[in-house]
């Protein structure tokens, strides 16, 4: 093989190993970053006081459990979430509000966004637009 | 009482006593009246006291006045003094007509783009500067449900040699009408940017981290003339989405009418024959589709997933069927990462060298310095890019090539883009490497 091979062969080598490294680097920094930690420790909970006749509740009982919370993404969230991923981040002021009407309906199109979620982003850019 | 009458005989004493008492009346009475008289002395003299001090409050109020006066005369003579500078100086011009709300103003007009300018080293050619990309895409609001979106490709090219000069070339890259029927259902039709994955619609131009496409989307058509019924369901509420498309095109054609494996054409199929005749190279439209799935973790972290597809007709005896399949995944991890990429595969069928099969892949990754927190001048503007690209052609070319390479952001919509690609090919005039300077503006 000759030296030219041979070359090409370590760079596709140390070129494979490099991307990989900047793969995994990014995949840990941001996984590591990714979750809150907390160092609190577990709240205790209160023993029953003695000669009382309370029952302690049970921890999965109706009045424990507590009722699923539904999450709604507000229009900055949705637009952090779905303008950023093609394209850098364009800032509200860029536009007046009619012309980000416009420019959603392109976008929704394009990225193919679901109608309730296309009208909240909308509303945030108008909320925040230029003049 | 009157006094008795005087007479020259002398007066008794009852007569005397009667005068003493008229006289101790009359002394009484006397002294009533002086004491009368001094208290309404007092009285006048406490009035004239009162009199004077109202009549020294109302001189001090009349000062106050005319000193008001005087100042509002000042005030009106410094306002005069400045209505005539102010008049001199800018010229009264009307108020411009605001509308009261912008966003309920139905029709609008906008331009979009991006513009490429380049400096590129090609294998074998002399390094030059050009214009690689100005595209222009215009936008057409009719209403709230009702949009017009049409893009241009502006491309400067030499003339022939021994022709002087340059052309500039204008391609429509896309021209399509979306009107929007309901929530889950978006109407398109026109010359249409097609599903198959999601290079064409979401990463080219400035949108583009390199400054080339990836081989494998040589595969596919970017564009085909037909309609398409798309859109989007959210599942729960914490982002997740399905999206679909689903399109008829004209389809791929032959350029010469046969169905040799090398007249295969991906887009010339536009309907308007040289000849202007209105017609369909072949006898069926091709169908396509894309499913995708976001799956978003929180902002800045999600996945994409789709698969896509398109079959038809090709040839113009309609006995070869051209048949493609995509899939794509997109991963962003935080605000800094970001990995792409797509797997091509397409096959159909030929008069001379029989069933081709065709496939191409693609990966990128993107990791903005600024993720590393570092105190640097111009290293949080900074982002690296690396690439692998994969084709064969089917007709015995395999081609790789690796790029690396940087984004540089000026601001976020002015790219400085650089890359170096090594690329080798089993064909000798695909070989060589590469190196390109872009300046990239989103407009």
């Amino acid at each position: 093989m000759n030296k030219s091979k041979q070359f090409k062969v370590l760079f596709r080598t140390i070129f494979a190993a490099v991307i990989t490294a900047v793969v995994i680097g990014g995949l840990a920094s941001t996984l590591c970053s990714a979750e809150p930690k907390s160092d609190t420790p577990p709240p205790k909970t209160q023993p029953t006081p003695p000669g009382t006749n309370s029952v302690e509740p049970k921890a999965n009982s109706p009045a424990t459990r507590k009722a699923p919370v539904k999450i709604q993404l507000s229009g900055a969230e949705l637009y952090s979430m779905h303008c950023n991923r093609c394209h850098p981040e364009r800032y509200p002021t860029e536009r007046t509000a009619a012309q980000w009407k416009t420019i959603l309906l392109h976008m929704r199109v394009r990225a193919n966004l679901p109608a309730e979620q296309a009208r909240t982003i909308l509303k945030y850019l108008q909320d925040n637009s230029g003049r | 009482m009157a006094l008795p009458v005087r007479t020259a005989a002398a007066v008794d004493e009852q007569q005397f006593n009667d005068l003493k008492a008229l006289v101790t009346n009359l002394v009484l009475k006397v002294e009533t009246q002086d004491q009368r008289i001094d208290q309404l002395e007092k009285t006048h003299a406490q009035d004239a006291q009162a009199h004077a001090q109202d009549q020294k409050l109302h001189e001090q109020d009349q000062q106050k006045i005319q000193a008001l006066e005087q100042k509002l005369g000042e005030t009106q003579q410094t306002v005069a003094d400045v209505q005539q500078k102010t008049a001199v100086a800018v010229p009264v011009e009307p108020l411009s007509r605001m509308p009261l709300d912008e966003a309920t103003v139905n029709h609008n007009f906008q331009i979009l783009g991006d513009a490429e300018f380049q400096y590129a080293k090609m294998p074998g050619q002399h390094g030059t500067f050009l214009l690689a990309d100005f595209a222009p895409i215009f936008l057409y609001r009719g209403g709230d449900n009702i949009l017009f979106e049409a893009g241009f490709d502006f491309i400067l090219q030499n003339n022939a040699p021994n022709s002087p000069g340059a052309t500039t070339t204008i391609n429509l890259s896309f021209a399509q009408l979306d009107y929007i029927l309901n929530d889950y259902v978006t109407f398109a039709a026109g010359n249409l940017l097609l599903p198959l994955g999601t290079y064409s619609e979401r990463s080219a131009g400035w949108l583009n981290k390199f400054p080339d496409n990836p081989l494998a989307r040589s595969l596919v058509p970017g564009n085909g003339v037909g309609a398409q019924l798309l859109g989007a369901v959210p599942i729960g509420n914490a982002g997740k989405l399905f999206n679909y498309a689903v399109y008829g095109v004209n389809g791929p054609s032959s350029a010469d009418g046969t169905g040799n494996a090398g007249a295969l054409d991906l887009g010339g199929n536009v309907g308007l024959r040289t000849d202007n005749a209105v017609a369909n190279l072949h006898g069926t439209p091709s169908g396509g589709a894309r499913l995708g799935v976001f799956l978003p973790y929180k902002p800045h972290y999600d996945l994409e997933l789709g698969i896509s597809g398109q079959e038809g007709e090709w040839d113009n005896a309609g006995t070869h069927l051209w048949t493609a399949g995509v899939i794509d995944a997109s991963l962003h991890l935080g605000a800094c990462f970001e990995a792409k990429g797509e797997y091509i595969q397409s096959r159909y069928g030929s008069d001379d060298l029989g069933l081709i099969h065709t496939q191409g892949w693609w990966v990128q990754a993107g990791y903005k310095l600024s993720g590393l927190n570092l105190e640097l001048p111009g290293i949080n503007n900074l982002e690296l890019v690396g690439r692998y690209d994969s084709l064969h052609d089917g007709l015995g070319t395999r081609t790789r090539r690796y790029s690396v390479g940087y984004v540089y952001y000026l601001t976020n919509t002015l790219l400085f883009e650089g890359d170096y690609e090594f690329q080798s090919s089993t064909d000798p005039s695909q070989k060589g490497d590469q190196f390109i300077l872009q300046l990239s503006y989103g407009f």
